[in-house]
């Protein structure tokens, strides 16, 4: 049962967890200020964080107007050279406006006042998985990412409508040329498939049906909005999972939802993203009555998950590997530090395997073990090295400084006199949990070598021997 | 006389024991590092199978021509005059081409193929593609590197399912890729394989650190593997104390156990490449290409004993749409001299006979030239295979020109054939497993 983890067990760590788990992790006096609130008080919290969408105003990008400017010159243009030169004109700057997208994304999950939100809006990111190697678009892109986060704590059925007439959707399943005439099934069979009820829960035949159900959804290329096209939209009856009707593709998904199977389907894909990776069948059914009793409401889920005394045991703590991005901002938010540079941070989540807005295909990252290979995990330790030193070469070819590491406020002058001293509070930084002993007594040996009071360099060293460790990637 | 796997645990202690000790530390042993030999030797036990090694067993090289190879401008079926017709511009005139037949023949720049051709060990494959071909890069790409059906979406590579079924327990250096990213041929739940352009660069750079010794010691040390250890939790209410949580190992402590010997794993293969190419210097030129230094890097890997079985390098800058003529011209003059001296290089090694290269493209290009002197995507292509063990001949039937699909070349070779030759024949894996289907065996090896 998710029964509630009764309230003396709630301690800084239990905090520690929840912030990692739910957000991005922190510095000691964030985690400290949530554990101050109390379980419930933690939760509540992170659940209803205020907007802070003013703090980050969007990158630059194709704007509507430009938009509608861009359309008008392709419609007039008399040669396919002049469509092509049209183009390449208006879209020059793409490639960088892709990557300012991703910088402007990576930047909001590092400062935001919000992180379940964000880390919900990459939850969904990966569940709707749409790459803009298709897509081709930043803009539509960003408005994806804006309607994910709209959407995130609130009701699923509503983001699943709202994903079917989202235009970066429309374009990477081949919505938009789906007609009455020629229905294409690319989308159908994937909202299906994985978007909400898994492989082998419905038929072939359902698949067709629901195809023509999706046809004559456009995109109005100037404002880049959803238009149904009504003569390419097929309006007669369809038999979809047992039930006939002229379903319209609202319709379609309600009839989705009403599975129990897909309350199944999102509870599990929940669980395994926020707690861990092998929920058992009990789990996963108690979840899905929980969204089912509540409208697949989200945020009300997820506040059972994250109250419970399953969610905060040994067998979930410090257990799951932390993917890219959750490494970088951890790493950047616990070591109180900006972002790398733009080149190297580019850079690192490609290394690192997890490129925001270009997801591998429409399955999303594996994640889990899939995150470390033998060069994968040897890029996080020189990572780690990069961040903490500030030398530009480590991770190969000339790259920009780092910021500088606020060693006063990590370790200041009164922990530097003794090896306890210094090691708790570092260790409770870095790792959120109680180390072993035998780790202990690793770190011990390292410092007796040193002589206190402790230098500035000592004290890096021996966080570079504690990020590049297993241990480390571990949340 | 030892056993394979009693060979394998010998040289894995020696090797631990030359890099551990030879390395940058103090005269004495740590007594965990002692601790770690035991425990490095149990490991070694219990993952070690009998499985054939790149050491001494054959080894697959597959190169990827990125963007899409004009095949109809590399094998040129210059006795066909509807490729004339096809292409007023940019077709290869027949008197330059390096006749195979009398229907098709090399580009001229092929000309150190050309003579493998003729000493017997460059196989030409023709027609190779897929039904339902898919124009896209992106997604024509990860169809050859999924081995997926055209309409069905796959993640898996179809070599990093080769190293799940056959490669358990081996080496992360199984599969290594020349260039910065792992290869989605690679890719697999339990990744396998190591990618890097630069050999110098695939180490724990300790150099960051104001002790540089010192902090290598220790990472070697903290990601040493450990017995019983204990696995913080929160149910203990310990407070903020530091100190050790008992218990033995719970199961989801296998997760710490797998970052574990993946880092132990890192750390054993960047210590052998950093030592190999510090030894090893090839006694051919190479063209000072990108091509040219990753078919050089894989030579010294392959002459260093890598137990690598599968590399993987890349050629890119194949999607020519417009003035095709002079940037193909240079393609294959680098393919030509690339591949050849890799040639020369494994037979002054002896190793010519245990290496299979095997090259591919996500497609081929259009029949008819466009209006910018080049060609637009296509479909079917032909890809060479080349190797001491190699067959040569013309496999397969040069697409016709005038019977297409769409304006483009029709298959008639699966891609997947090919895959499925070089899984059973060449590396002796039950193909069906692999690609997830039988598919029929190319007489090529």
């Amino acid at each position: 049962m998710l029964l509630p983890l009764p309230e003396k067990l709630w301690n800084r760590y239990s905090a520690a967890h929840l912030l990692n788990r739910a957000g991005f992790g922190g510095t000691p006096a964030e985690i400290d200020d949530l554990y101050s609130r109390g379980m419930d008080g933690a939760v509540e919290c992170l659940l209803n964080a205020p907007n802070d969408e003013d703090l980050f105003p969007r990158p630059p990008m194709m704007e509507p107007a430009k938009r509608v400017e861009y359309q008008k010159q392709i419609k007039n243009a008399p040669t396919e050279e002049e469509r092509v030169r049209i183009k390449k004109s208006f879209f020059r700057d793409e490639r960088a406006e892709i990557i300012a997208l991703r910088l402007w994304w990576l930047n909001r999950i590092r400062y935001t006042t919000a992180p379940l939100l964000e880390k919900l809006t990459l939850f969904w990111h990966g569940h709707f998985a749409t790459s803009n190697q298709k897509v081709n678009d930043p803009y539509l892109m960003w408005l994806q990412n804006e309607t994910m986060r709209q959407h995130a704590l609130g009701k699923f059925p509503v983001m699943l409508k709202a994903m079917s007439q989202d235009p970066a959707m429309i374009r990477w399943l081949d919505l938009n040329q789906s007609s009455k005439k020629h229905p294409n099934e690319n989308f159908a069979r994937e909202v299906m498939e994985l978007f909400s009820l898994g492989e082998g829960h419905y038929s072939e035949m359902d698949v067709t049906e629901a195809a023509r159900a999706f046809t004559g959804y456009r995109v109005v290329p100037e404002t880049a909005t959803f238009h149904l096209a009504t003569n390419a939209h097929d309006s007669g009856m369809k038999t979809f999972l047992g039930k006939t009707g002229d379903f319209t593709g609202d319709q379609i998904l309600d009839l989705i939802v009403l599975q129990p199977q897909c309350a199944r389907f999102i509870g599990k894909r929940l669980w395994q993203f926020f707690v861990s990776e092998s929920p058992n069948e009990k789990t996963i059914s108690e979840v899905a009555d929980i969204l089912l009793n509540n409208g697949y409401d989200i945020g009300k889920t997820l506040r059972v998950i994250f109250r419970s005394s399953l969610f905060y045991s040994r067998a979930v703590v410090h257990h799951q590997i932390k993917g890219p991005v959750q490494w970088m901002i951890q790493t950047t938010r616990m070591l109180e530090i900006p972002l790398p540079d733009a080149k190297v941070l580019e850079n690192s989540m490609a290394a690192l395997g997890q490129v925001l807005f270009a997801p591998p295909n429409v399955k999303g990252w594996d994640g889990g073990r899939a995150w470390i290979s033998a060069s994968s995990l040897l890029y996080r330790y020189n990572l780690a090295a990069y961040l903490l030193s500030g030398k530009a070469h480590i991770l190969g070819g000339g790259g920009a400084k780092t910021a500088q590491l606020p060693l006063e406020a990590i370790a200041p002058p009164s922990t530097r006199v003794s090896c306890n001293l210094l090691l708790e509070p570092l260790a409770f930084r870095i790792f959120n949990i109680p180390i072993s002993t035998r780790d202990f007594s690793s770190y011990m040996s390292y410092i007796s070598k040193q002589t206190p009071p402790y230098s500035d360099n000592a004290v890096r060293d021996l966080m570079q021997i504690m990020m590049g460790t297993p241990e480390f990637q571990l949340n | 006389m030892k056993t394979p796997q009693e060979q394998t645990l010998h040289t894995r202690r020696e090797f631990i024991r030359t890099s551990f000790l030879g390395g940058a530390l103090a005269s004495t042993v740590p007594l965990f590092l002692e601790k770690t030999f035991l425990t490095l030797d149990s490991m070694a036990a219990a993952t070690t199978g009998q499985y054939a090694t790149g050491k001494d067993s054959t080894i697959l090289v597959v190169l990827q021509m990125a963007g899409g190879n004009d095949g109809l401008n590399m094998l040129v079926p210059y006795g066909d005059d509807a490729y004339y017709k096809a292409r007023p511009r940019i077709a290869i005139p027949s008197n330059s081409v390096l006749k195979i037949n009398d229907y098709a023949g090399l580009h001229p720049k092929l000309t150190g193929l050309r003579d493998l051709y003729g000493s017997g060990t460059l196989g030409l494959i023709q027609g190779v593609g897929y039904p339902n071909p898919n124009r896209s890069h992106f997604r024509s790409t990860e169809i050859w590197q999924t081995a997926s059906d055209s309409g069905h979406n796959e993640s898996v590579g179809w070599i990093g399912r080769y190293f799940d079924s056959c490669c358990k327990g081996s080496d992360p250096s199984v599969g290594v890729s020349i260039g910065g990213q792992t290869p989605q041929a690679f890719a697999s739940p339990h990744p396998k394989g190591i990618a890097f352009s630069d050999p110098s660069q695939f180490r724990y750079m300790s150099e960051a650190a104001s002790n540089p010794k010192m902090a290598e010691q220790f990472m070697r040390e903290m990601n040493s593997p450990t017995e019983n250890m204990g696995h913080g939790g929160l149910s203990d209410n310990s407070g903020g104390s530091i100190g050790m949580i008992s218990g033995s190992p719970d199961t989801a402590g296998d997760t710490l156990d797998f970052l574990q010997r993946t880092a132990l794993g890192a750390e054993m293969s960047s210590d052998k490449i950093l030592e190999i190419i510090r030894k090893s210097k090839s006694s051919v030129d190479y063209p000072r290409s990108q091509l040219g230094n990753s078919l050089n890097l894989v030579g010294r890997l392959i002459q260093g004993g890598l137990p690598t079985r599968v590399y993987y390098a890349s050629q890119g800058g194949f999607d020519t749409h417009a003035n095709q003529l002079p940037s193909h011209d240079r393609l294959m003059t680098d393919l030509n001299a690339a591949l050849t001296s890799f040639v020369a290089d494994l037979k002054a090694q002896g190793n010519y006979d245990r290496v299979l290269v095997l090259t591919f493209s996500e497609f081929g290009r259009r029949v008819a030239e466009n209006a910018s002197g080049g060609t637009d995507h296509g479909a079917a292509a032909p890809l060479f295979v080349l190797g001491g063990a190699v067959k040569p001949g013309l496999y397969g039937n040069y697409p016709s020109l005038t019977d297409l699909y769409e304006g483009d070349l029709k298959f008639h070779t699966d891609f997947r054939s090919v895959y499925a030759t070089a899984l059973e024949k060449w590396l002796g894996a039950p193909s069906e497993q692999v690609l997830g289907r039988k598919y029929p065996i190319l007489p090529f090896i």
